[in-house]
């Protein structure tokens, strides 16, 4: 899944300095594959991980095995065979949503509520069967990611093509956030926060401060939304609110990633364990990922750098740098605790390599020829000099998806070769 | 225990009382104003979308137009001096979903209606690289049979769809955004070449890939002498009923130079009294209706055509491009053919006669 959703943003990429690329054939053009990116590393890629991770995790947190295996068979089944795939050949064959993070049409958003609905009943009564005294942070974030996600993916999905315009750009604002605020970002963390005392045999530094962030974070997360069109007609106010609301989301993340990096410190972390180092590296990016967030939010910034390349670079630092990392670490920490399975270090620590190279690079060129469109547009050039300014940099950014793709080739290496768990060497 | 469960419990609350706070703060009370926004400053009959532009809209949709082209026009001076007056609520209020997008790699098209002609926009929805060299739009030639000049009804409702952009908020608050420019001219070569060369062609010959799809075909500027008030004002205008858009944001001097610069002059023996005062004749009879008689474009007429009629005081055609007008018509133009009417000699005179307008 992973794989055919990068391929489907190689060719959008190279289709940006090369349209005819597409051969004039309507599945190919770059819209459909642009849609078809997206929604499948949200679903296809970190969907699938974040529940093969849940498998791990839950019951080791709870003590208990989850609710059915029968229900997660078929979770499975509808999750790729009712969701992933018909999501991404209707968008192929003109039939989707034009609406970002829900561009999979409605029909196949009725079975993704249904999925998280069966979902909240797979990993969540096992929590409450001893009250929720002595859950760890990380199933608090298993309970928030999975609650909220259900309670915000319909606004997103199903409101905007009732309310009209304006209107329904508000809510549209609120699931672009959340669909990364209140899916993607608490179940990496919830990797995060499990993977570190798991490998390293020491608990968090301070449990008061990952309930502070916990909470904060499902706090100001939903009323960021709206930082999404500024400077639009959506009331000045709502604006405003999101925008202060996205400043105290950095302080947040600050007290989270401050909490984590205290819990690593002195543990040799990035020599240590491969999966150790992909969460750590995680956990900088979602440092890095955030305070940026948080800045471009600002007025001054916002309308500078909005509808710039430089925003899609963001999205990438948060989606591969810090969601991917995440579930590259807790996918491979999960399975090298599957008995009879296979990992080879070796392979693993190039994946890691060329991922981080790659992303570094494209984040710059996308950032670089973000900074060079606004320049463009505020000297009221011609439009197409700002098309003509970047182009270099669109090949460049290409150009970047072979050291990402040789480290995905690298990182299922990793896990099919080597020695099996527990096999001497 | 207890007092640490209960506290969970009103985090918890609290957690979903947030999230109930962003949806109501966020959400359902900016809906609330801006909806009545809406009820205060929409037009009483606002424009509905027809049948056509509803399934225009659905394909621009299937196809992410919306993920390069924003219809946001944010308040803000980079965007309203290019765009135009930022969005207003009523303006998106038949929008089904919202087409606002996030990333604009093509221009906005909030007001796009008003910019280009319905041909420009098929061939450019044929091949965009064919009217603008330098661009990466993506090609939709499966909405057509073949060639830009026959479009499937996939590409009709598209262009209309794109026609009606805007077109409501012009009717409401009509906007002119006329640029001032001075100083000496630079060399506008470059901008020739990535604005207008997909239609005028490399060399100003009208013969830009974009041409076979025009319809009335680009100016042949190489045939045309121009004065610079006279493309300065074309390039911030436009020319109504023909593709030419309007040229915000260009530096109109600077193409103005480039474009004199192709006309290639011919030398011309004045024609002996007789055969100028033939040519006043024939002007006056059959004329000066349209194209005035001082031939400033100005008829009695001018009004009633569908474009306007040549200012032959701005404008001066060669010989050879003015007797091919006259014989054959300026196809898509209001421009008949006059060679059944008018004798060689009639039209050879006139030809002579509307020469003398350019100054």
């Amino acid at each position: 899944m992973l794989f055919v959703a990068v391929l489907f943003g190689i060719f959008a990429s190279a289709e940006m300095w090369k349209p005819e690329l597409s051969g004039g054939i309507a599945a190919l053009t770059w819209g459909r594959l642009r849609y078809d990116h997206t929604q499948g590393i949200l679903f296809g890629w970190l969907g699938n991980a974040f529940f093969a991770f849940l498998y791990h995790a839950v019951p080791i947190l709870t003590g208990r095995p989850v609710t059915s295996n029968t229900l997660g068979r078929w979770m499975f089944g509808i999750w790729n065979f009712a969701i992933v795939i018909p999501g991404w050949t209707l968008v192929l064959a003109g039939f989707s949503q034009p609406l970002e993070w829900a561009e999979f049409p409605v029909v196949v958003d009725i079975f993704v509520v249904l999925a998280l609905l069966l979902a909240l009943i797979q990993f969540l009564p096992v929590f409450f069967k001893d009250g929720l005294e002595d859950t760890y942070v990380a199933g608090w974030y298993v309970i928030g990611g999975l609650v909220f996600t259900t309670l915000s993916y319909p606004m997103g999905n199903f409101v905007p093509e009732f309310l009209p315009g304006a209107r329904g750009a508000a809510f549209s604002g609120l699931w672009i956030h959340d669909a990364v605020g209140l899916f993607v970002t608490p179940l990496a963390l919830a990797i995060i926060y499990y993977v570190i005392p798991a490998s390293t045999g020491r608990p968090v530094y301070s449990h008061f401060l990952s309930m502070l962030g916990f909470w904060l974070l499902f706090f100001l997360y939903p009323l960021n939304g709206t930082h999404h069109y500024v400077f639009s007609v959506i009331p000045m106010d709502a604006q405003k609110g999101a925008i202060l609301a996205s400043s105290l989301l950095g302080v947040d993340v600050i007290i989270v990633v401050a909490n984590l990096f205290l819990s690593l410190r002195g543990t040799g972390w990035f020599a240590r364990d491969l999966p150790l180092r992909f969460v750590a590296t995680a956990t900088m990016f979602y440092l890095i990922v955030s305070i940026q967030g948080s800045l471009q939010a600002q007025m001054a910034i916002n309308g500078t750098v909005h509808f710039t390349d430089w925003v899609i670079g963001h999205s990438h630092l948060a989606m591969l740098g810090f969601a991917t990392f995440a579930a590259a670490g807790g996918l491979t920490h999960a399975w090298r605790k599957m008995p009879g399975a296979r990992f080879n270090p070796r392979a693993v620590e190039w994946a890691y390599w060329l991922i981080t190279t790659g992303l570094l690079l494209m984040f710059v060129d996308l950032t670089a020829a973000g900074l060079i469109e606004a320049r463009e547009w505020k000297a009221q050039t011609p439009w197409i000099d700002s098309v003509r300014a970047v182009r270099g940099y669109w090949i460049f950014r290409t150009a970047t998806a072979l050291p990402i793709t040789a480290g995905f080739v690298a990182l299922l290496a990793g896990l099919l070769t080597g020695d099996r768990v527990g096999e001497s060497r | 225990m207890k007092s640490l469960r209960m506290s969970y419990l009103v985090a918890g609350l609290g957690g979903v009382g947030f999230f109930a706070m962003s949806v109501l703060l966020l959400g359902v009370w900016p809906g609330r104003v801006l909806e009545e926004e809406t009820r205060r400053t929409s037009p009483k009959n606002p424009l509905a979308l027809t049948v056509s532009e509803k399934r225009g809209r659905q394909i621009y949709a299937r196809e992410g137009c919306a993920y390069c082209h924003t219809q946001q026009i944010r308040q803000l001076d980079a965007d309203t001096v290019r765009f135009g007056k930022s969005t207003a609520v009523w303006e998106t209020q038949f929008d089904y979903p919202h087409l606002w997008g996030t990333r604009r790699i093509g221009p906005d098209l909030s007001r796009e209606g008003s910019l280009h002609s319905e041909d420009w926009q098929l061939t450019h929805l044929y091949s965009p690289q064919a009217v603008v060299p330098d661009s990466v739009m993506p090609a939709f030639p499966a909405l057509f049979d073949g060639a830009p000049d026959r479009p499937l009804q996939g590409a009709r409702d598209v262009v209309t769809y794109l026609a009606g952009l805007g077109y409501a908020r012009a009717l409401a608050e009509p906007e002119i955004a006329l640029k001032k420019t001075s100083g000496p001219p630079a060399n506008g070569d470059d901008a020739y070449a990535h604005n207008c060369a997909g239609c005028h062609g490399p060399h100003g010959e009208g013969d830009g890939p974009a041409a076979a799809g025009l319809s009335p075909k680009p100016a042949n500027l190489v045939e045309h002498e121009y004065t610079e008030a006279h493309v300065i004002t074309v390039l911030e205008r436009g020319i109504r009923g023909s593709s030419m858009q309007a040229w915000r944001g260009l530096p109109h001097h600077d193409i103005a130079h480039t474009v004199r610069g192709f006309y290639r002059p011919v030398r011309e023996p004045a024609p002996p009294p007789a055969i100028r005062d033939l040519g006043k004749q024939v002007y006056a009879d059959h004329c000066a209706q349209c194209h005035g008689e001082n031939g400033d474009g100005k008829g009695s007429a001018a009004p009633e055509v569908r474009m306007a009629p040549t200012d032959f005081t701005s404008e001066r055609p060669t010989p050879a491009e003015t007797l091919r007008a006259l014989r054959q018509g300026v196809a898509g133009t209001p421009m008949a053919p006059w060679n059944t009417k008018l004798s060689e000699a009639e039209l050879s005179a006139v030809a002579y006669y509307v020469r003398g307008f350019y100054r």
